[in-house]
């Protein structure tokens, strides 16, 4: 993408911000809190209008229809269908969005989906919503999800399993773009970072290459944590 | 299918949409029972002779009056269930998960829109029950004006479905929402008010209010005008609403589409007024002349003015509008009619000069009369334009009195009824 901005009146969320995503890689948009993630994640799923800004896939601009078929965002904090159980919604996602059936089983046993299958989706926990969601976002069928904090409301030993399910999808070739604050979950997880700043891309790329870039600035960078704080 | 499978759910899960269909049954089945002892109480005084044949006219006795339930629901109860099904995609966070599908925005707001006129539907079962019980007690049904009362009722829920399915989308909260519907809706029983003042424009305003279209309906008239008014204002409600479903569109561009949609709307609403075709299916004729008399009015020749010195709410203008004006609009409908007044209520007028005349001209050959009656409204007309009519030798409605209790009424709409609903709740709710 390139230049891709959001003004709100006078307020600036997104300013010029420009980065690639490679297929098959796993891309952290990692950020503090009010950095303008989300924002990205929607002017991204054409669910929010940017003010300017350019947005290419294979080199061509995106339209409406190649932004349907190229990738699916799950937003973070939404309780969507909140009175339909979770079968059903796992089901709408596989008939109403053409999702992956095939994927259907794996998705129930890898988020242990299968005890909240009758319950209504508005009466799970924040965790067990989040890892409805997770599945409905596997279970759609674009070659690149967008998550937007895919961890938030997990415990520690969730948070490592739905990173595994994630990897795993991604080593089957689809493409991961994950928002997340945590940024040790982060380094865990991606294969190149985008950090994100008041609305503005401060570094992209590898651990190794943003480090090398912190270090050239004189910082101490020995982890992504040091290499962010360094560099925003 | 999904979506529709998806919507019809949602309906399912409505707690507004239930509540829509408890109270439905008391409410018509209160103005039901009081109607039915009201038409039984006036036929017992006995007259079924020419003349007082429409006050035994089940469909003024006891349709219209049934019927209103409807109305009173369509204004304040469907729109919470419209709003709810509409709004709550947004609230939830599905809208964007949905958005995300390439379907367009038009067919996904006529799902839900189909799916709440289903709703409606079924919720005025209880109307049904009432037809059923009034044949049981041998009272008489005329099915075009029944099926024109039902039409009536069935298009003005589709256009508080719009309403509120535009508001929904416009704005940020169903809270807003509901008060903006209702604005909307409870707004024009003002500009009803205001015509019976002001009379001139705001009466002819008035003449496409709901309030107005479903009294017409009620009456057995289809008024061609009102139902494109009334469809247009529909298709309208339910375009914006898809307009403004489009979160990833800029606002300012969803502003733009909106003004362009609903000027041609209006458009389309101001060329539907020249249209002014109507049928009356009413079994009595109640919103028309003899056959005899409307073939004499339409062999007049050249343009027939009227001009009434009459304040809006004089009660002789009332009756002149509502007996005469009315039927002879639909006979002719290039009849010109002029109002004169100084004030509203004429009742400091009533002095000055000239007033409580009614001038009628005919190609400049003219004549004054103070009667307000059809017969003498109509025998001033003939005497002018030098026209007779026919003898009549169509059969008199004599109407269909009937005194019968409304047996078994109260336990169907009080009892029954909501142990139905009660049940087929618990039963939905159990299943899911």
């Amino acid at each position: 993408m390139e230049g891709l901005t959001k003004r709100y009146g006078a307020v600036s969320a997104l300013s010029d911000v420009a980065f690639s995503i490679q297929p098959g890689e796993i891309l952290g948009l990692i950020g503090p809190n009010g950095a303008g993630k989300t924002t990205l994640f929607e002017c991204l799923a054409g669910v929010l209008p940017p003010t300017s800004g350019v947005i290419f896939i294979d080199g061509q601009p995106l339209t409406a229809r190649s932004r349907t078929r190229t990738l699916f965002y799950l937003p973070d904090a939404i309780a969507p269908w909140p009175s339909q159980t979770v079968r059903w919604a796992l089901d709408f996602t596989v008939g109403f969005f053409e999702g992956r059936r095939d994927l259907f089983a794996d998705v129930i046993d890898g988020f242990q989906l299968a005890p909240m299958l009758t319950s209504p989706i508005g009466t799970l926990s924040k965790g067990q919503r989040k890892r409805v969601l997770l599945a409905i976002g596997l279970l759609t069928s674009q070659p690149m999800l967008l998550a937007d904090e895919p961890f938030d409301g997990l415990d520690l030993r969730q948070t490592r399993e739905v990173a595994a399910i994630l990897q795993s999808h991604a080593r089957a070739g689809r493409t991961l773009f994950l928002s997340i604050h945590q940024i040790s979950d982060a380094a865990r997880l991606c294969d190149r970072f985008v950090l994100l700043s008041g609305g503005e891309v401060c570094g992209t790329g590898t651990l190794d290459g943003l480090s090398a870039v912190a270090r050239s600035k004189g910082a101490a960078a020995s982890n992504l944590e040091e290499v962010f704080l360094a560099l925003t | 299918m999904w979506l529709l499978d998806k919507e019809c759910r949602e309906l399912l899960a409505s707690r507004a949409w239930w509540v829509l269909l408890l109270v439905m049954g008391p409410l018509v089945g209160f103005a039901f029972i009081s109607s039915v002892r009201s038409y039984a109480e006036a036929s017992g005084l006995g007259g079924t002779a020419i003349g007082v044949g429409e006050a035994f006219s089940p469909l003024v006795g006891i349709w219209a009056p049934t019927f209103s339930a409807c109305e009173l629901a369509a204004v304040f109860l469907l729109p919470f269930v419209a709003i709810r099904v509409v709004a709550g995609d947004r609230q939830s966070g599905a809208l964007k998960l949905e958005l995300q599908h390439s379907m367009p925005a038009v067919a996904r707001i006529a799902t839900k829109g189909l799916v709440l006129l289903a709703g409606w539907v079924i919720a005025s079962v209880p109307v049904i029950a009432a037809i059923i019980l009034w044949r049981s007690y041998g009272g008489s049904t005329y099915v075009p004006e029944l099926a024109t009362v039902a039409i009536g009722h069935v298009i003005n829920a589709a256009l508080t479905i719009g309403i509120a399915a535009a508001t929904a989308s416009i704005t940020e909260h169903p809270a807003t929402a509901a008060i903006l519907t209702l604005t909307a809706t409870v707004g024009t029983w003002i500009v009803n008010f205001i015509a019976a003042v002001q009379g001139g424009l705001w009466e002819r305003l008035a003449s496409f209010t709901p309030t107005t279209m479903v009294s017409d309906f009620q009456h057995g008239l289809i008024r061609l005008d009102a139902v494109i008014a009334a469809l247009t204002l529909t298709a309208l409600g339910l375009g914006l609403a898809a307009l403004w479903m489009r979160l990833g569109v800029p606002v300012r561009r969803r502003v733009a589409e909106s003004i362009a949609v609903t000027v041609l709307a209006l458009l389309v609403i101001t060329v539907g007024t020249a249209a002014t075709k109507s049928w009356d299916t009413s079994e009595s004729r109640l919103n028309s002349f003899s056959k005899s008399d409307e073939k004499a009015l339409r062999s007049i020749p050249g343009f027939l003015t009227i001009e009434v010195h009459l304040a809006p709410e004089d009660p002789r203008r009332v009756d002149l509008d509502r007996r005469v004006i009315a039927k002879l609009r639909r006979v002719r409908p290039d009849v010109n009619v002029r109002y004169q007044s100084a004030t509203s209520i004429g009742l400091f007028e009533q002095t000055s000069a000239g007033y409580g005349e009614i001038w009628y001209d005919i190609d400049g050959k003219k004549t004054m009369s103070r009667a307000v009656t059809a017969e003498s409204v109509l025998e001033t007309l003939y005497s002018l334009a030098d026209v007779s009519p026919e003898t009549d030798s169509e059969e008199v409605f004599r109407g269909h009195p009937l005194m019968a209790r409304p047996a078994k009424a109260a336990t169907v709409f009080y009892v029954l009824w909501p142990a139905l609903i009660v049940s087929a709740a618990i039963a939905v709710q159990g299943k899911r």
